[in-house]
């Protein structure tokens, strides 16, 4: 059985002229452990997809089966990691990381033992005391997954998680999510990851989902053979890249 | 005794020098420092800060323009994230200006001090630099390597781990 089906889903927002449709008639399934990513040119709805299938966004019609199973509401086996970072500024690196283990309901003995599990596994330790404007993008960015990691999540949700990052830190960042995903220690086996960053989907992704847009639909769904680690240098990476990116130009 | 000369420490996230050595690794441990910025297309003076602080902490040498990856760079990057913080705090205690604020915290009852102290120290030892970019930067790679913190509630600078 696949880990999540989704299943025809439509979505349409309310506008001045009637209707706006967003993403039209879009299904494929995840296998268990997978790593896929969902690229697009902007407006293609992507982002909403992400959110769909973590719940917060409630779909027009259609399905998303979780092990075979609606999800009413938000799915808590999946998390999300934001490009803004979506941290309270007025909270320290240990109080943001705890935050979503509050709304688990975890007592507050166990929120603080689970956090500084997690701060400890993104390299956060140190800075537990920091307050977000203190931090480097790439450290606010490792609250970012250490709050989703800390609920433990089956699957990580991240939504142009690298984007606002300069390119050194990206390949930090990018390299770190890798171990993350590998690591056996780690209850994530599973990263959606929405990019528009084309390279950046053929690095990390074991599967990527093409979206055209206007209303977005689903193009194409390659998956990457390309042996881990892969050198963005190499001839067979750029043959790839050429390929999305044709996929993109034509439909989009 | 005197005070030995301090050197000034590149405004750089230390984050951004470990990508710097995994680009380098991926590119055979040796490129031209140009030739990253176009190909990164980041700003050539935030590189060159990158390779400066990379070069400080002994993880890269920069011979005329080129950035090469040493053996400790190298063993960094092959190590995990804990062992990681522990070469970078090794090594944060050979550097003048770090070497300095640990033995001025050593000369401190409870081995802390206020922000405001620290700047006037920083804008004593170095003059040409803007005091509040170097303590973002000492915090930044001293809360790395775990060896000094700074509290911003009560307003303490102190030392972590050593």
């Amino acid at each position: 059985m696949p880990l999540l089906e989704i299943k025809h889903v439509c979505k349409s927002f309310p506008h001045a002229t009637g209707t706006l449709k967003v993403l039209e008639d879009i299904s494929f399934d995840i296998s268990q452990g997978e790593f896929v990513a969902i690229v697009g040119p902007s407006g293609c709805g992507k982002s909403t997809l992400l959110r769909i299938i973590n719940g917060i966004v409630p779909m027009t019609s259609g399905q998303v089966l979780y092990k075979g199973r609606q999800v009413d509401g938000i799915n808590l086996e999946t998390a999300l990691v934001f490009q803004s970072f979506a941290l309270m500024p007025w909270l320290s690196v240990k109080a943001n990381v705890e935050l979503g283990l509050e709304a688990q309901g975890l007592p507050p003995a166990e929120r603080e033992k689970r956090a500084s599990v997690y701060i400890d596994k993104v390299g956060l330790d140190g800075f537990e005391e920091a307050y977000p404007r203190e931090l480097s993008g790439g450290m606010k960015q490792r609250v970012g997954f250490a709050r989703a990691l800390a609920v433990e999540p089956q699957v990580l949700l991240m939504d142009e998680p690298f984007s606002a990052l300069d390119a050194l830190t990206a390949i930090t960042l990018r390299e770190e999510m890798l171990d993350i995903w590998q690591s056996p220690d780690m209850p994530v086996h599973n990263i959606i990851m929405v990019t528009h960053i084309i390279e950046e989907a053929v690095e990390l992704a074991d599967r990527i989902i093409v979206l055209a847009s206007g209303p977005g639909r689903l193009v194409a769904d390659l998956k990457v053979d390309l042996p881990r680690p892969r050198d963005r240098r190499a001839e067979t990476f750029n043959a790839w890249t050429d390929k999305v990116f044709s996929l993109i130009e034509e439909r989009g | 005794m005197a005070t030995p000369a301090i050197n000034p420490i590149p405004d750089c996230h230390i984050t951004m020098v470990f990508g710097l050595l995994d680009l380098l690794e991926d590119r055979g441990g040796r490129d031209d420092g140009y030739k990253i910025a176009r190909d990164l297309t980041v700003n050539f003076s935030d590189l060159l800060k990158a390779m400066k602080a990379a070069e400080i902490l002994g993880f890269v040498s920069t011979p005329s323009g080129d950035v090469v990856l040493e053996p400790a760079g190298k063993a960094f990057l092959d190590a995990k994230i804990n062992e990681r913080k522990l070469m970078v705090r090794e090594r944060l205690k050979q550097l003048s200006l770090f070497n300095y604020l640990l033995r001025l915290l050593h000369a401190q009852e409870d081995h802390s001090l206020t922000k405001e102290v620290i700047l006037e120290h920083l804008a004593m030892l170095l003059p040409n630099e803007k005091p509040e970019r170097q303590f973002s930067t000492v915090i930044n790679w001293g809360r790395f390597a775990e060896l000094f913190g700074y509290n911003k509630d009560q307003d303490r600078f102190y030392i972590d781990h050593e």
